[in-house]
């Protein structure tokens, strides 16, 4: 048995769900408190690849969300092997903010494998983004996913795709 | 300045305290070379040496590199909160790890706050343009509701002004058929008066039945307008109707009445005879109720295909006002509230069914000395009329029974059932009378009649369902229906034959007649 470590970095404006997003992920629990995270919060999960005997852990970086990225908030994504963006589907800004988070990272550290997550689906009712922004979406990012940390929709997928897109990568990049 | 020893010393065990820093020395493969300090807080104390430090703080991954590098406010999985610094030593890491636990709940609690006011913000926006949208929809809403309104009212504006005209147009042939009914029974009055006021009795009603006929159909119930329909009929046949209603009324306010034809008129024309009788009784209704006296004049002449028929009066005329206002009223579909007088009213629908006729009416009124209304209706002249639409043939005492028939009778309506036995005994048919559905099935089953005429709208069982039954019990003489409600095709299709009152009696009486006399053979 071989074991991969990957660090991958939660990011995005705050209260769009990030915390629920990896509590769900991990746990399989949600709350519907809102705790601020300061600084960053460390999990691990740990995934067997299908089919072969290679487990990968995934070492997951529920990095704080703020208004502005500064120094300090790129230092804890220093050596991540993957992004995953999360907007919130009922504040549009969000999403801005996401796309824009998503030029700096590529800018400082090069193309990292990224999904992005616009959550709070089971509040669809509510969404205030347009079919239309989404669909731009899909030429940024390779993977958009609709999910609630609530219900669970789509959050095991999209953070098992972005495993495997590590994997991928990380394979074509060995010598 | 430099610190002496004594406060240096205070200030080290004051952060020595406070973050109670753990030391660990890892080779170039992170494993354990040597500890300081207390990894208890941590969860990390006793780490043996050789052991890998990322399997136990996997959160180093990426944080060892050439300079010192420092993260601040790291949350372990096992909850301890730390400022992390890691500093290069020749081929080895120095990891450093510092309690930040009360740093960091006092940062979070400020954070809390100022993050829960931005999202309360947000959301109050976000409910500020959802109101927004929800008094957009009801505005919409409102508007739509008024336009339904609208609609509505003149709907009902229009079915007011429907009711105002027919009943306008009832009461001349009602006030004839009540007062010819005082005539009659008047106890000095002759022979020859009685059969006079009579004929004018049927006249009148006749023409209410061509009235009702006219409404009763149900596309012209709606909209408050009737439909043109052609005939040919005898013009002057209808003038002499007209003189026979409106000269005894002229008569009995002292008033003149007159009737002028010129001799290039054709006696037989095609035009819309209900219409028109109804525009020349209107203007002449009108010029004897608002005459006082002097005389009425009708005047009847053609010119360029149309029929050309003046009627003159000396009454008080119309004023110009109120000739201005007759006209606008009409043009605006007629808003019979603001004309007060019976004559305009008369008027605007006079205006009406003018233009139904495809004709027009001009005006000419000198207040005081009278007032002219002529009226231009295009007509065809025709040879001879065919009296196939006669409206209701007076019946005569030829259809006698065949010997022994014997009818079955079923009405509620006392006068009916009198007028029915009146023509039926001078018939020579045996008459059973009945009230109810039910006695009419009871009579019908023990005497077996060669015939059964129903009423529909009787007590208790309705004729159709005593029809029904009567079929049931295999009674298989004719049944005729006699109503006054219209029947569906299924309905109809239980009786043998089917009559909307006010039926011609002679038609009825040959009905029966043509279908004992088959029953018979
Ligand atoms: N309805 C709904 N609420 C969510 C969802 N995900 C998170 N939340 C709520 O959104 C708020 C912020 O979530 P959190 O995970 O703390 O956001 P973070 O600041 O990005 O870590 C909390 O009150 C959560 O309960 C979701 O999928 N659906
Ligand atoms: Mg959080």
């Amino acid at each position: 048995m071989t074991t991969i470590t990957s660090k991958v970095c939660i990011v995005g404006d705050f209260a769009v769900g990030k915390t629920s997003v990896v509590e769900r992920f991990v746990t399989n629990q949600f709350s519907d408190k809102y705790l601020t995270t300061v600084g960053v919060k460390i999990d691990t999960k740990e995934i067997d690849l299908p089919d072969t005997d290679v487990r990968h852990k995934l070492v997951l970086w529920d990095v704080a969300g703020s208004d502005r990225f500064g120094d300090k908030e790129f230092a804890y994504l220093r050596g991540a092997a993957g992004l995953v963006f999360v907007a919130d589907g009922t504040r549009f800004g969000t999403v801005d903010s996401a796309l824009q988070l998503r030029g700096q990272i590529d800018e400082r550290y090069g193309p990292i494998p990224s999904v992005i997550l616009l959550n709070k689906h089971d509040l669809a009712s509510e969404w205030t983004v347009s079919e239309e922004r989404i669909g731009e979406l899909g030429l940024v990012f390779a993977d958009v996913y609709r999910t609630s940390a609530k219900t669970g929709e789509e959050v095991e997928s999209a953070l098992l795709r972005l495993a495997s897109s590590i994997v991928e990568t990380t394979l074509s990049d060995a010598p | 300045m430099k610190l002496p020893q004594v406060v240096v010393e205070h200030l080290q065990s004051d952060f020595l305290a406070e973050t109670r820093p753990f030391c660990v020395l890892i080779d170039a493969n992170h494993r354990v070379v040597d500890t300081w300090g207390d990894g208890e807080w941590l969860g990390l104390a006793g780490l043996p040496a050789g052991t890998d430090l990322f399997e136990y703080a996997p959160y180093l991954l990426g944080t060892l590199d050439e300079g010192p590098f420092r993260l601040n406010f790291v949350s372990s999985p096992a909850g301890a909160v730390m400022n992390l610094v890691t500093i290069p030593h020749k081929d080895q890491h120095y990891a450093v790890f510092l309690d930040a636990r009360r740093a960091h709940d006092d940062l979070q609690k400020k954070q809390q706050v100022s993050n829960e006011a931005v999202l309360l913000q947000a959301n109050q926006l976000k409910l500020i343009a959802r109101q927004r949208d929800l008094i957009a929809e009801l505005v919409e809403a409102k508007v739509e509701l008024n336009h339904h309104r609208r609609d509505m009212e003149r709907t009902s504006a229009g079915k007011t002004r429907f009711i105002a005209m027919m009943s306008h147009e009832f009461r001349t042939p009602l006030a004839s058929i009540v007062n010819y009914s005082d005539l009659a029974l008047e106890k000095d009055s002759g022979l020859e008066e009685m059969r006079k006021s009579i004929e004018a009795i049927s006249r009148s009603s006749r023409h209410l039945t061509s009235l009702v006929d006219a409404i009763l159909d149900e596309a012209r119930l709606d909209a408050g307008h009737v439909t043109l329909r052609e005939r040919d009929f005898d013009l002057l046949e209808l003038l002499d109707d007209l003189s026979a209603m409106m000269a005894p009324l002229a008569a009995e306010k002292g008033l003149s009445y007159a009737t002028r034809v010129d001799a290039d008129v054709p006696t037989h024309i095609r035009a819309d005879d209900v219409c028109l009788r109804q525009i020349l009784i209107n203007l002449l209704g009108n010029a004897v109720k608002f005459t006082e006296e002097g005389g009425i004049r009708l005047y009847i002449s053609c010119s360029d295909g149309r029929l050309v028929a003046s009627v003159a009066d000396t009454g008080p005329g119309i004023s110009l006002e109120d000739q201005e206002r007759v006209f606008r009223a009409f043009e605006r579909g007629g808003n019979l509230q603001s004309i007060r007088s019976g004559a305009g009213l008369g008027l605007t629908i006079t205006l009406g069914l003018a233009e139904l006729m495809r004709g027009e009416i001009s005006l000419d009124s000198t207040p005081g000395l009278g007032c002219t209304v002529t009226v231009y209706v295009p007509i065809v002249a025709v040879d001879d009329v065919v009296e196939s639409e006669a409206p209701l043939p007076v019946p005569d005492a030829s259809v006698f029974a065949v010997q022994g028939t014997t009818v079955l009778l079923c009405d509620d309506d006392e006068d009916m059932v009198a007028l029915l036995e009146h023509y039926l005994h001078r018939a020579g048919y045996a008459l059973i009378t009945t009230e109810s559905g039910a006695e009419a099935v009871e009579k019908a089953a023990a005497y077996q009649p060669d015939a059964v005429i129903m009423d529909i709208n009787v007590p208790g069982l309705s004729g159709l369902d005593a029809a029904r039954e009567l079929r049931d019990k295999d009674y298989a003489g004719p049944i005729i229906a006699h109503t006054a409600s219209k029947l569906s095709a299924e309905d109809q299709a239980t009786f043998t034959r089917y009559f909307r009152k006010p039926a011609a009696m002679n038609e009825l009486l040959m009905t029966i007649k043509s279908l004992t006399s088959n029953h018979a053979a």
